[in-house]
Parts: C-alpha cells; structure tokens; sequence
C-alpha cells in the first residue's frame, strides 16, 4: 500500500527538522503511541495501539531513521508485530521544502505492509485506515511544531 | 375380496418407495434444534484446544516461547511441533501421497498455517493462552503467483523435499513442482490443430474458492488410558477412513479406535481431509488423559483446511468452418498451495479432470496437467462436485461458447452439433472413459423448448440494438451449459485411497414385526440418506420407508465404506442397499415358498410381499415372512432376515444436464440480475423427486455464489483477504434467483437400480452457465473470455475496458 501527500507547517524548515528528531514530539503525535524509547542514535522502540476494522492491537517493535540530510530529508521507518493480530511494517520519505522563512511544506511519501488477522479482517478499510492515521499524524506534527514556533 | 382392500397402488404408495416425495424423516430433529452435531458432544472433564497461527505466509520459525502462556489460568498445555516429534506425529501423509506439518516444523508455509496447540480447561482460556505464545519468525519472500512457481529464481517452499526428483506421481522437474500428469494421443491431436480450419485457444480460470459449510470442521477425541481406546466423535464425511487413517498414523490397532460422526451442517468436500487439529486433539487427549474438543472457527475454516478449484487451464479447440469439433488440447496448471493435501482417488492426481472432453464426440484430445507448490493454504478438495469435474465442465463449456463466438454459430447449435449421439452408448471417450448412458439431444431440445430460447435470444438482438442506438444502458445474456458428470467413484480396477478400493457398503438387518435397520459406509451431511435410503429398500422388499431406521457414521457398528463425497452415495452405496436387499429378498422368497407350501419359483414378488403365480389369493405379505423368519424357517435354513453388500461398481456413472441462465447487467454499475434461470437434470432414476429438487437448489446456489463472487483471494505478500463472510460471498435468500427445475429421465445400464447421483450435478453444470451469461452478454462488445468470479466491480470493469463505460 502507497501514499503521499503534503502538509503546510508555519514554521521554518530547521524547526521542522528539529521536530522530526524530536521523540517526545513523534511520541505525541504518532495516532495511539503508548511509548517511545530512544535505544540508540537514530533508533527507537515503539508502543502503539492500532486498529483496522474489528481488529484491535498492541504493536511493539522499532522506528529507525535513515537516509538522513539535515535539514531537508530523511526516511523513517518501522515495523511491529501485534501478537495474533499479525504485523504490519512500513516506512516514509519525509522531504522538507522551505517556502520563505516561515513556512515549511512537508512532503510525505508512505509505503506500509500488513499481514495476519489485521489483513484477513481489514482489507477492505486499510486503505482508508492509512490514509487517516498518516493524516492525522501530519495534522498534529504540523500543529504541534507551528505552536512551538510560535512559542519559541 | 372386500371393499377394505387395498388396490395396488394404495399399497405401492403406503410402502414410500422410490418415486415417492417422501418428506425427510431427518427433519423432524432439524426444524426443532434437535440435531447432534459435534460442537452438542460435552464430555466430563472436556478441555478444549486452539491454534496460534502464522501470520506470515513464508518464514522461518526460529523461537516459539510458551512460558508465559503456560502462567495463563486454565491452560494446561502447548503443544509444539517439538512435542509431536516425540510420538513422530509432527508431520502427516495426505490423501495425494505428499505429507504436511501438522504444527510448524522450523518453517511456516502459508498465512494461519498452524504452528501450536494451546489446550485449556474452556476455550477462553485457550484465547488467551494463544495470545501470550511468542513465535519469533523470520519472514522468507512468498510466492503467490503460481505462474512464477516454476521460474529459475523461485524461493524453495519445500526444504523437506530438497534433492527429491520423483513424487507421488512421477518424475518433479523443479523445487516446487509437484506432478506432471498427461492422458491422451499427443501426436495425434496436434495433427488435428494442424489440419484445423478453424481453432480457439484461451487461458481459462477457476478461480481459489471453498466449500464453507456452516458448520466449521471440529471433533472431540477422548483417550482411555485403561483400554487403550480412542474415540474421536468429528465431521467426517469417510469416517471409516479416518478410523484407518488414525491407526497407520498414530500407530493405534484399529479395533481401539472408535470413530463416531455425528449429524453434520454441510460437508461439499471440506471434511473429506485430515487435518491437523483432528490429530493435535487426538495427541492432546493422550497426553493429558481427558477428552479435548477443537473446534475452527469462520477464518480458520476458511483460510487454513481445504479450498477448491484454483486450476489456470489454457485450452484449445480444433474445428472445421461448419462447427465440427476435431481435437481439443488443455493444459493446466494447478495451484495446490503448500503441500498437496488434494483430495482424489490415489490414482489421479487430477481427479477426473480428463472428463474435459465433455458431452461432445471429440475424435481426439491431449491434457497434460502441472501441479505447483505455492505460499497459500494446502487442499483442492471437490467442491460439491467429483473430482475437478467442476474444473472440466467449466473449461470445456465456457471453450465450447468461445468457439461458437469464433464462427458466429448460436452455441446451442454448436453443441447439438457435436453431442456424443445416442446410439454411440456406451460411448468411449478421447480420454478413456467410458460413458454409461445418455440422451443429451432430448434434454438440449427440452430445455430449449421450455425456456423459449429461440425468443429469449431475438430478444437480446433486439436490446443489443437498442443499446447501440443509446436506448438503454443494459445487456443481456443467456448463458447455455450441458454438462456430463463422472460420479460414484468407483471400480476398484482404478479407484483406491490409501490402497483401500472404492466400494461402499450397506447391511440390512429386518426384524420380527416386519421393520428394520440399515447400516452404510456412506455419512449424510444433509443429503437426506435416512429418508432415502429407506426408499431403496421400501420398493426392493416391501417394508413401508417408515419401517427402516437409518443408521450411518458409528465405524463400529456401520460395514467398512469409503464415505460421502463425489456424488458417490447414490451410485456406490445405493446400489448396495439393492443389492443387500436382493439377498433378502431371495431369502424370503425361500422362506414363503415354504409357508405357501409351493415351490419357489411359483411365486412372483408383488409390491410388498410373495404370491404365486396364478394363484392370487395366495399371498404371504413382508411383514408375515419377517415374523416366519424368526420362528419357522425351512428345515436346515438359519433362522434371521439380514445381509450385507459390499459394492464394487463396474464403472463410474455419467449423469448430464441443460442449463440455461438469462442475465441483464447493467454496464453503469455492474450490476446483475438473474431473470432466470432453468436446469434440467437427467441423474437415471429418480429416487425422491423432492429430494433431488433441494439437491438442484442447493447446488444451484453455490454455482451462483463461485461463478458470481464467492473467492479466496490472496494478495500479492500472500495475505488471504477474504477470510470472513465480510468479504467471502455467502448468498442468502436475498440474493440467490428463483431456479426452475426439470428432468429427463435415462437409467445408467450398469446400476441396479438406474440411478446415477445428483447432489453435484448443479454446480458442475450451474457454474458455467452463470459465467457463459456474463459472458454472453458482453461479447457483442468484442470480448471473448472475461475471468470468474463476475462480481459486480469486476463487470463494471470489463464494460469499462470494452468501451461501454466512459
């Protein structure tokens, strides 16, 4: 499953970037994180609860960043797996692109995997399922990173 | 004579016999919640198992970790592939001569294969159990498309098999190849292709589906450790297989092993098999001493035992300018997923496949047929149908409207054209069969007559115009399909399993007041045997249906049979409860030419009892010789009235059928509607006219559901997406058309009482007629063969690609 999109952030792009390595702020804002450890540089294990459909689950597992130019790319990516649910792994290509000193458009560009139950079950709604939670994981970075610009 | 008595027909009719629409005496416990299926047995003391299943459709397993689900309450034990191997159980030989894991063996090889059997005091606890499993698995690449099994760089699905050159049957020509199998005159059907004036050649689909009883597979299995006996209660459709099957594997002597099958909610092939949750409560019961029950729930059902169909069969028709068939070349590649767990006579690695050539006089024909290895669950079982004679009847049905496409010839003349004629009974086929009996031109002209076909097909002229000129936005179809069946497997010159040769059996056993008992090898799944079944002997001796309980699925008390699946009752066992009743009948003859003090070949059988000849007011009734066979026998005769009869058929029978199927689409949505829908079925003699209507209906319903929808589809990491009944077609009453149905009637030769089988018949023939109608419908746009199932986005599609849809 492929999507992309982009989110308009009123901040500069070294905020952004500074944001996106920021665990605390991935950990506010990724949809259901219950954790967010940081295990070494670039690395990071990951709680979240996930749901497709009629299938709810506690996915464990880690978040890698990779592919990293400051301030203007890198490529996050993770895989779990959710006990009997199955698993589900994916990653983004997260490009920043500076439209004047305060505006940031983040382009977003997501390829994701799911198998076991979570599959069989969710099929038919993934689609959708992934396409809302990426959206609502840019909505609340963007807000998130525009507050703290303007706080700081 | 007074008035009181009788006329012949008043007695004829009191005794329910064949011909009769005897109401089914098994519905008397159905229709009040009364019937006894497994998930009703509840032993003392019963634990229940579950699985973890892989979510992975290829890997490597390498932790599986159960401390944490031991600490569960409740759950008593895991079992693992690790503790199988201890009893050498962790694999198992399937029905195609291939074996498969009963629980992961360091690798998985399809999506929920099982990897571990929790058993816990009730299945709650075994939910929960399962979910503190931790399998730590090292995802492998999957291969999902069987077209690329083959290739050079496929990954290696079977390491137990590495270095193996030859399987079950014959030579292997790469990893993940299982069989090649080839029937017919090579040379001389591709000199037919050379010389043809006119050929088609098309890849045509069946598509992965299954069977989806509504009662999931299940048993209880019960070990007494002071005997040494094991008694597993299950939805078996050949439990005297299984009870055999049980001993060669668990090394258990046969005598201890008690198989018991309950009532069943549908079987249509799925229980045919073994699986591995029969042989994980089986070991769980003796490991811990105490009955276990498993039981599969709707996604296990669906996604890990037996599917059906998923052959890819490219076809080819030679054929001279006026619509003569000269040769017919098919090959087929056959997706078996990760072990070929097929359920088909030893013999025939592709059932009867080779029963292609259809109804038609094909001078010759060639069929070569690969099986694969793929990352998709294991089976091929038949589907209400014989064996992968649903497969044969859609490729050459779906092949034969193709070529009347191609010479522009109405496809119900083409096929009247080349029918096997009457007069060519018994008919010997291009690829060794040989068919029993058949009048194919009366049920064509029959059916076409009733439906009004010539009117119905101006009518799609006329809306076909209508459409060009804008008027309207629908298209119709009339899907044709005249189908020959192969049932009642069969001779055991080349039908065994396990080396266990295909007969079925049958002993009736009358008692003193002129009632009875009759115990099969065959087990009812719905099919209506104990309403049947008494038919049979009803009209053989004489003792009204009523009289004659039914008795069949304890493997201790019923005669040794091979079981229900194929449409083999009625040809197989049906044929021995004539002949058992014949010895019977023989006997009592004896027995009444002694009381009427005649000799026997004086008297004539006359409906429900012996008179003789000449003499009708001397007559001694059934019911008055049961009494005599118990208290004044002829001197030197043992007393008692029974016998048994195992049947060995001389060969398979052919029932046929003309279907036709009237279908508008509309091209916007896609959607369809079935206007109508009228099959004719010609299954020799006709045993219980309602019977056989529910059989028609039933079959009929599933064909709509494969042909319209009903799929197992994988996606292209090899997760199965249609694992519910969200996404698995199930029509209801909602959905299912009106069916019309009608008959001819010609007696198989060979069978004592002319039957030949029915319960398969509508899917074998239902399905292409569906398909033939969507089809149809379209090919004026210019397409020729568009791929099952015709759900309703799939036709939206294919009007699209034809131009229809902007």
């Amino acid at each position: 499953m492929q999507m992309n999109d982009s989110q308009r952030i009123p901040a500069s792009r070294e905020q952004v970037w500074a944001a996106l390595n920021d665990p605390a702020v991935l950990k506010q804002c990724i949809p259901g994180c219950q954790s967010l450890d940081v295990t070494a540089p670039n690395e990071m294990t990951a709680t979240v609860v996930f749901k497709v459909g009629p299938v709810k689950a506690t996915f464990s597992g880690k978040v890698t960043l990779s592919d990293l130019d400051p301030p203007n790319a890198y490529r996050i990516s993770g895989e779990g797996s959710g006990g009997v649910a199955g698993f589900a792994k994916g990653g983004a290509l997260v490009r920043l692109e500076s439209q004047g000193a305060d505006v940031t458009v983040l382009h977003y560009d997501v390829d994701a995997q799911i198998g076991g139950k979570l599959a069989q079950l969710g099929a038919r709604l993934i689609n959708s399922t992934a396409t809302k939670l990426a959206g609502e994981f840019f909505k609340s970075f963007a807000d998130v990173v525009s507050a703290k610009a303007e706080a700081g | 004579m007074n008035d009181m008595t009788p006329t012949r027909e008043q007695r004829s009719a009191a005794l329910e016999g064949m011909g009769c629409k005897r109401k089914r005496v098994e519905d008397i416990r159905f229709t009040q919640g009364k019937g006894n299926y497994v998930d009703d047995v509840k032993l003392p003391g019963m634990l229940h198992g579950d699985f973890v299943r892989s979510p992975h459709p290829h890997a490597r397993v390498k932790r599986i970790d159960d401390s944490e689900a031991l600490k569960v309450p409740g759950v008593l034990a895991v079992i693992t592939a690790e503790t199988l191997k201890t009893v050498n159980l962790a694999w198992m030989p399937t029905l195609a001569g291939d074996v498969q894991m009963v629980l992961a063996d360091g690798k998985v090889l399809f999506q929920n294969q099982e990897v571990a059997f929790v058993v816990a005091t009730d299945r709650y606890a075994a939910d929960d159990g399962i979910n503190k499993v931790i399998v730590e698995y090292e995802p492998l690449a999957p291969l999902v498309d069987p077209f690329k099994s083959m290739d050079k760089d496929a990954p290696v699905l079977r390491e137990d098999l590495a270095g193996k050159t030859s399987g079950a049957h014959g030579p292997r020509k790469h990893h993940n190849h299982i069989f090649e199998w080839t029937v017919g005159d090579k040379e001389l059907t591709d000199a037919a292709f050379k010389k043809a004036e006119v050929t088609i050649k098309e890849m045509i689909s069946y598509h992965r589906t299954h069977p989806s009883p509504l009662e999931t597979c299940q048993c209880v299995c019960s070990f007494d450790k002071i005997k040494g006996e094991l008694t597993i209660y299950g939805t078996f459709q050949a439990p005297h297989v299984i009870r055999t099957v049980v001993s060669l594997i668990a090394k258990l002597p046969e005598q201890k092993i008690h198989v018991i099958a309950p009532d069943i909610g549908g079987g249509f092939g799925n229980k045919v098999g073994a699986y591995p949750g029969y042989i994980c409560a089986a070991v769980a019961s003796i490991v811990t001493g105490k009955p276990v029950k498993w039981v599969e729930d709707r996604i296990e059902n669906l996604t890990a035992t037996s599917f059906a169909r998923d052959y890819h069969m490219t076809t080819e028709i030679a054929a001279t300018k006026e619509g003569k068939v000269t040769g017919l070349r098919v090959h087929v590649l056959a997706d078996h997923g990760a072990f070929d767990a097929c359920a088909d006579p030893s013999k025939w690695p592709a059932g009867f496949f080779n029963i292609v050539t259809g109804s038609y006089d094909f001078p010759t024909a060639h069929l070569a047929v690969d099986g694969v290895y793929t990352n998709k669950a294991p089976g091929g079982v038949a589907y209400r149908c014989s064996f992968r004679v649903t497969e044969a009847a859609y490729c050459i049905e779906r092949a034969m409207d193709i070529l009347a496409q191609k010479l522009n010839m109405d496809p119900a003349e083409l096929r009247l054209k080349n029918f096997i004629k009457p007069e060519q009974f018994p008919y010997h086929s291009a690829l060794g069969w040989e068919y029993d009996s058949g009048d194919y031109h009366t049920a064509m002209r029959k059916m076409m007559e009733t439906t009004g076909y010539a009117a119905l097909r101006k009518e799609q002229a006329d809306k076909r115009a209508a459409f060009a000129r804008g008027e309207t936005r629908e298209i119709m179809g009339l899907g044709v399909s005249f189908f020959t069946e192969i049932v009642g497997a069969g001779p055991s010159k080349n039908c065994d399993i396990l080396g266990i040769a295909m007969f079925d059996s049958c002993e009736i056993r009358l008692h003193p007041t002129g009632a009875g008992i009759a115990r099969m090898g065959t087990k009812s799944q719905g099919q209506g045997h104990e309403t049947t079944w008494a038919q049979i002997i009803a009209t053989e001796i004489g003792i009204p249906a009523d009289n004659i309980m039914v008795e069949e699925g304890n493997t201790d008390t019923a005669p040794y049979g091979l079981g229900t699946y194929g449409s083999r009752s009625t040809p197989v066992a049906g044929a021995a409860i004539a002949m058992a009743a014949r010895k019977i009948k023989a006997k009592a003859q004896m027995i009444a030419a002694y009381r009427l003090e005649v000799h026997e070949d004086d008297l004539e059988f006359d409906i429900d009892g012996f008179r003789v000849k000449g003499l009708p007011e001397k007559f001694m009734s059934m019911k008055d010789i049961c009494w005599a066979a118990y208290n004044s026998v002829p001197p030197g005769m043992e007393p008692g009235l029974e016998a048994v009869s195992y049947y060995d058929p001389p060969n398979m029978t052919y029932p046929f059928g003309a279907y036709l199927c009237v279908m508008d689409i509309d091209v916007d949505t896609g959607v369809y509607n079935v206007r109508r829908f009228y099959a004719l079925d010609d299954c020799g003699t006709r045993i219980n006219p309602m019977i056989i209507e529910g059989q028609v209906h039933g079959g009929l319903t599933e064909a709509f559901a494969i042909a319209m929808g009903q799929e197992i589809r994988y996606d292209e990491v090899g997760n199965v997406v249609t694992g519910s009944f969200m996404d698995f077609f199930m029509p209801t009453a909602v959905e299912t058309p009106h069916w019309e149905t009608d008959f001819t009637v010609t007696p198989s030769p060979h069978h004592p009482i002319g039957a030949k089988g029915v319960g398969e018949s509508p899917n074998v023939g239902g399905v292409p007629a569906f398909s033939n109608a969507v089809n149809d419908a379209f090919s004026f746009l210019g397409s020729t063969h568009i791929q099952m199932p015709h759900d309703f986005w799939r036709n939206w599609k294919a009007a699209k690609q034809l131009g229809a849809v902007a």
